[in-house]
């Protein structure tokens, strides 16, 4: 789920920074800094948004670094139990696939997925149900129930299922060649 | 029976007969009264009425307390045989004696429980109980009767029935207490148990029988000093007494039918007695569908589930996978002798009446007379959906603490039962559950009950009752279960560890719920596990489990038992799995620990299929087999196999295991370019320079390959010694000739000169020629001009490379053939150096402390070098060389002593010296760590005391050196300890002696030159040393370390 929410931050800007863009130049550390990580209360940051405020500097002795409090806004995205979500696969085996929906990876057990499919090996790893409609291979794209997460400190590694109504393969690559 | 044994036996028993049947009379009559009363109630009355009816019968006197008390439990026992009685009613005397013995033989057993009780209760109060007890009883007696000699306070009134009624209560309240005592906390458990001052428990043949004999004669006699009789059923030809002393015990069994008088009275030691008397409850919690191990006979140790049990004759029915081998029993029906294969066990395989029928076995449909089912019937065993009916001992089967694996269960799983299984194994599990199973929070599922399937959350836990929240709202909010009533219940995305069972310590997320069975992605294999939900607790914690047994841990690379070897890749409790070295398809194996011979642990190498030289943690891709496209750092390297990590990998813990031919190096070149210089580190060359000059000289048993594992040596395609001609020294081709083949690890193949052909020999194992020397110069020829040969060179090249312009020319001019053997091989060095890796230099060992650079600069006579004659040096210029490569003392040996007093000069030529000498260089290169500039950088390795073994004909052996003469050679004492002759010995015919752990050593290079110290441990090319003067421990390679004589 995305939400939009007010995270601060301490930068720590090089003195060579101070002048008349410091303030650009802090926004677009800030931007390098937090974008793209992850946090297992927040989730992944996936933009900035805006800036909300710059507190006041405070010179760190000896360095001549200078730490601000800044509040910014941002887009974060953190899965949870229950949510659905829709992802493309990236691996295929025996065991399940695995699947990305932008920055979290979801695993799904060939126990949650429907009995009806069965794993062919091969060239191609699928898996198939037994008249062949559908398949589920790599960047099929797959709509999914996420049962679990585990949240690491840079990473969140999700479980899901596509054992339920409404769930499963929404495009396959292979139909649309 | 017991009873019928007494009639026959003495006639004073007759008389009692007769009272009995009384009691027998009284106790009909009793149990019509009171059929609604609670049993203390009963027993009240039936005392209360029975010694009035004594009263009236004024039945004997000293006997007759003791009989008031037995009556209590006749009457208890009465209640069981009910029917009997009735039946017997119109029977007459003799039946009804039956029935009484009946109750006597209930008095029997509860008295047995009884006693314990009070055994356990006594404690305090001291021997006296029994008659206290008995005293207890007396005021009933007392108020009918009015005749006793003992007085007691309650005595002297008439008491009313109430009251009467009222101390009966009392007492046996109190005995009912007695009997939950099992429930008071373990330390007062420990109170009750026997101790030294309580009565003994003896052990004397015979059994039931004598028991009641025994009892008998106890209410005949007020003198025996005896408190109870024991027999158990399940212990044959023994009783047990329980008094104070053994003369009590022989007293008591004197003159007893069935007691010798010599018969051994044993002292049961005080931690058995409480075993005695509970023995019996251990078996009772056999239940059907309950599972069990077979103790003997072909099925030892196989699961087997109970399917009835018949408690009166100690049997059980158990379903059992069978073990029968159709062959043998078919030709066993025909009447043909097998032979006996005596230690063959057929494996269990589920039972197919096909088959049978193939072989002409017999099978009958038969219907079980209790059970109403069909069996197929062969030779008198019962078979059924293909497993095993048999009908055991309780004995035969052990019934604590089985713990099936789910391959056992799986198997007795049949297609279509599976809720069954489930449910029955989990009473097994609950057998086995540890104390505080359930804690606060866990969420519960109720499986048993009215309210099963009800979820909740475990809120307090009281020994074996647990009080749960329901998840309904509308519930009260807490209801209260027995444990057994209740399992752990996890959801699909649970992150759970396990905690006990074959997985324990492993962590990960809850993918599937089956019943009672989870299924669990592991969070570092990302492996399905099947584990019981009673074996997980919820956690947030991510482990892999353990990861090391004895000597072995995770993704060790280890050799097996039969040869072949593999990577660990998961540590069980008590297994490993391995994936075995089969680069074809994966195979993995589970072996014990005993089954691993040892860990490689060895840096080896090998070519990839562009003949790129692949060393550990190199990255590969697989280009071609089954795992073709994978790539990752290669973690192995075994027999030009390797294992290679690749974290996408999912199978096997990431480990993929390929042929180095079908590999290519990430980053090498298909055209064989020399990987190995552009990541050579500035360690290798450190390495490598040390080896040059140990292996050069010092040690010619020390293996370059193994020093140059890592990178220095992995640019080269060939060994040193590939091509040598050598001598094996030992082992069973000792004294043999041959040529270098190949070399893989510590092992060398070597072609024989006499006896044309191939064998392998350890590399430790052979010593070079010191004759032949012309094989091995051809191929140096050859390949000078084209390819880098050798490793060792590296070290040398900064100087070798600013000396080449400046010397190279008139050399030249004057040489031209020993010119371009000279340089050939130096062609390698200045490669690299080309190559841009100038960072090197400055770790270079020439340039350490010790080696000041300045020096070659500062020294005279720079043209002293061109005092020798030029021929000479070419000369002397390949021998050091020539040792370098192969160990082997070139031909050029002779000349040496000419080249030697040349090469101090050398060093002063080095980088720069115009007129430098282009040829000597090579050798200052090894020696520049040295202090003293010896001739043949040998002379510095060397030092006064050190072990060393002497390698000139005539004068094989060890020996210590004594002295190290300028010129390089040393003075040698013959003889381990140093005793014998002194011969003064050139240094390229010793070898340093590599000392072993805990050796003395002395440190022959770096800046612990001289020192000595103690070699406490080898890791890899490391040598742990323990300095003798600073007690410092210092890490050094294990080229620079001598052995001391001793």
């Amino acid at each position: 789920m995305f939400f939009h929410i007010v995270l601060e931050r301490n930068m720590q800007l090089h003195p060579r920074h101070f002048g008349p863009h410091l303030r650009d130049k802090l926004v677009s550390k800030l931007i390098k800094d937090v974008e793209g990580t992850c946090s297992g209360r927040h989730g992944f940051v996936v933009a900035i948004t805006g800036v909300e405020d710059v507190g006041k500097g405070l010179i760190r002795e000896g360095t001549g670094y200078v730490t601000f409090p800044v509040k910014y806004q941002c887009v974060v995205f953190r899965p949870f139990k229950g949510e659905i979500l829709e992802a493309v696969v990236t691996m295929v085996n025996k065991m399940g696939f695995f699947a990305e929906a932008g920055p979290v990876q979801i695993f799904v057990s060939n126990h949650l997925i429907p009995d009806d499919m069965e794993f062919q090996s091969g060239d191609v790893p699928n898996y198939t149900t037994s008249d062949g409609s559908v398949k589920i291979q790599k960047d099929s794209e797959v709509r999914l129930k996420i049962i679990g997460t585990r949240v690491d400190a840079t990473e969140i590694f999700c479980i899901g299922t596509i054992k339920d109504d409404f769930l499963g393969v929404i495009s396959d690559p292979g139909a649309a060649v | 029976m017991a009873r019928r044994a007494r009639d026959d036996d003495d006639d004073d028993e007759v008389e009692e007969e007769d009272e009995e049947e009384a009691y027998d009379l009284e106790d009909e009559e009793e149990e019509e009264d009171d059929e609604d009363d609670y049993e203390a109630e009963a027993r009240g009355k039936a005392s209360r009425s029975t010694s009035s009816s004594r009263g009236g019968g004024g039945g004997g006197g000293g006997g007759g307390r003791k009989r008031s008390r037995e009556d209590n439990f006749i009457d208890d026992s009465a209640i069981e045989d009910d029917e009997e009685d009735d039946d017997d009613d119109d029977g007459g005397g003799r039946p009804k004696k039956k029935g009484g013995g009946g109750g006597v033989r209930g008095f029997f057993d509860e008295e047995a429980q009884v006693d314990e009780d009070e055994e356990e209760e006594d404690d305090g109060e001291g021997e006296d109980d029994f008659i206290n007890d008995a005293g207890a009883d007396l005021p009933d007696e007392d108020v009918v009767r009015g005749s006793r000699h003992r007085s007691m306070p309650m005595r002297d009134e008439e008491e009313d029935i109430d009251e009467i009624e009222r101390q009966v209560r009392e007492r046996y309240a109190r005995s009912t207490h007695i009997e939950y005592g099992e429930e008071a906390a373990e330390v007062e458990q420990q109170a009750l148990l026997p101790s030294v001052k309580d009565p003994k428990l003896w052990m004397i043949g015979h059994e039931r029988e004598t028991a009641i004999c025994l009892m008998q004669k106890f209410i005949d006699r007020s003198d025996l000093q005896i408190k109870s009789v024991v027999a158990l059923d399940h212990l044959k030809n023994y009783i047990y007494v329980e008094a104070e002393k053994e003369a009590h015990v022989k007293e008591a069994c004197k003159g007893l039918r069935n007691i010798y008088a010599s018969a051994k009275i044993t002292l049961v030691p005080i931690k058995e007695m409480a075993d005695v008397l509970s023995v019996e409850s251990k078996s009772v919690d056999l239940s059907r569908d309950a599972w069990v191990r077979m103790k003997l006979g072909i099925y030892k140790g196989d699961l087997a589930k109970v399917v009835d049990v018949d408690n009166v004759r100690q049997r059980v029915t158990v379903k059992l996978i069978p073990r029968i081998d159709l062959q043998a029993l078919a030709s066993k029906l025909e009447g043909r002798e097998a032979v006996k294969k005596k230690a063959f066990v057929p494996p269990p395989r589920f039972f197919n009446i096909d088959e049978a029928r193939e072989m002409h076995i017999r099978v009958e449909r038969r219907r079980d007379k209790d059970s109403g089912e069909y069996f197929e019937m062969i030779d008198g065993l019962m078979f059924k959906d293909g497993f095993l009916y048999k009908t055991v001992s309780i004995k035969s089967i052990s019934t604590q603490n089985i713990q099936p694996s789910f391959d056992e269960l799986e198997k007795f799983r049949k297609p279509g039962d599976d809720m069954n299984g489930d449910m029955s194994s989990l009473s097994t599990l609950f057998a086995n559950r540890k104390k505080g199973h359930f804690m606060k929070g866990d969420a519960v599922i109720v499986i048993k009950g009215d309210l099963k399937n009800l979820e909740g959350w475990v809120e307090k836990v009281e020994d074996e009752t647990v009080h749960i929240r329901p998840k309904i709202s509308d519930l009260p909010k807490t209801l209260a279960f027995n444990e057994k009533e209740l399992c752990k219940y996890f959801k699909p995305g649970d992150h759970v560890k396990v905690v006990s069972g074959v997985q324990e310590g492993a962590t990960g997320m809850v993918v599937k719920v089956e019943g009672h069975v989870l299924i669990i992605l592991s969070d570092t294999t990302k492996e399905h596990i099947r584990v019981f939900a009673d074996h997980v607790v919820e956690s947030s914690e991510i482990t892999t489990g353990i990861t090391r047994i004895g000597d072995y841990e995770l993704h060790d690379l280890v050799l097996l038992d039969n040869l072949s070897f593999g990577v660990i890749i998961r540590v069980e409790t008590e297994a490993f799995q391995v994936l075995k070295g089969v680069p074809d398809r994966p195979e993995v194996v589970l072996v014990k620990l005993r089954e691993i011979k040892s860990k490689i642990d060895r840096r080896t190498s090998a070519k990839d299929r562009s003949n790129n030289m692949i060393s550990s943690k190199d990255v590969v891709r697989v280009v071609e087999g089954a795992c073709k496209g994978k790539q990752g750092p290669v973690e192995h390297i075994h027999k030009g196999i390797l294992f290679i990590y690749d974290r996408h990998h999912l199978e096997h813990a990431g480990f993929i295991c390929a042929k180095a031919q079908s590999c290519l190096l990430v980053g090498g070149s298909a055209g064989g370019r020399r990987y190995g210089y552009v990541r050579s580190k500035a360690w290798c060359f450190e390495i490598s320079s040390k080896h040059f000059a140990i292996t050069g000289k010092a040690a010619p048993k020390r293996t370059s390959y193994e020093l140059f594992g890592g990178g220095g040596r992995g640019g080269r395609g060939h060994d040193a010694l590939v091509g040598k001609c050598i001598k094996i020294k030992s082992g069973p081709y000792k004294g043999y000739r041959g040529r270098v083949k190949e070399v893989t690890g510590v092992l060398v193949r070597v072609e024989l000169d006499s006896l044309m052909k191939i064998v392998t020999v350890k590399r430790d194992d052979i010593a070079d020629t010191p004759t032949v020397a012309t094989p091995f110069r051809e191929p140096r020829y050859s390949l000078g001009g084209e390819t880098p040969m050798h490793p060792s060179r590296t070290p040398l090249h900064p100087y070798q490379t600013p000396m080449r312009d400046p010397g190279a020319t008139p050399i030249h001019d004057g040489m031209r053939t020993p010119m371009r053997r000279g340089w050939a091989p130096m062609s390698p060095p200045r490669d690299n150096w080309e190559e841009g890796n100038p960072a090197t230099w400055g770790s270079s060992p020439a340039y350490q402390p010790g080696t000041p650079p300045a020096r070659p600069y500062e020294a005279p006579t720079p043209g002293s070098g061109w005092a020798n004659t030029p021929g000479v040096s070419y000369n002397d210029a390949p021998t050091p060389r020539e040792s370098n490569y192969g160990n082997a003392p070139s031909p050029y040996v002779p000349s040496t002593p000419v080249g030697q007093p040349m090469t101090p000069n050398s060093a002063s030529y080095l980088p720069g010296t115009p007129g430098g000498q282009p040829m000597t260089p090579g050798n200052v290169g090894m020696d520049i760590m040295s202090p003293i500039i010896g001739g043949e950088g040998e002379g510095n390795w060397l030092l006064p005391d050190v072990l060393v073994n002497v390698l000139r004909a005539g004068d094989d052996g060890p020996g210590v050196v004594r002295e190290v003469l300028a010129d390089g050679s040393c003075r040698v004492a013959l003889g381990s300890s140093g005793n014998g002759e002194i011969v003064t010995v050139l240094p390229t015919e010793l070898e340093v002696i590599r000392p072993k752990k805990s050796d003395k050593i002395k440190i022959m290079n770096g800046n612990f030159r001289g020192y000595s110290g103690k070699l406490i441990g080898i890791d890899g090319s490391d040598g742990i040393v323990k300095l003798d003067d600073t007690y410092e421990v210092k890490i050094l390679d294990m080229v620079t370390l001598a052995k001391l004589a001793s």
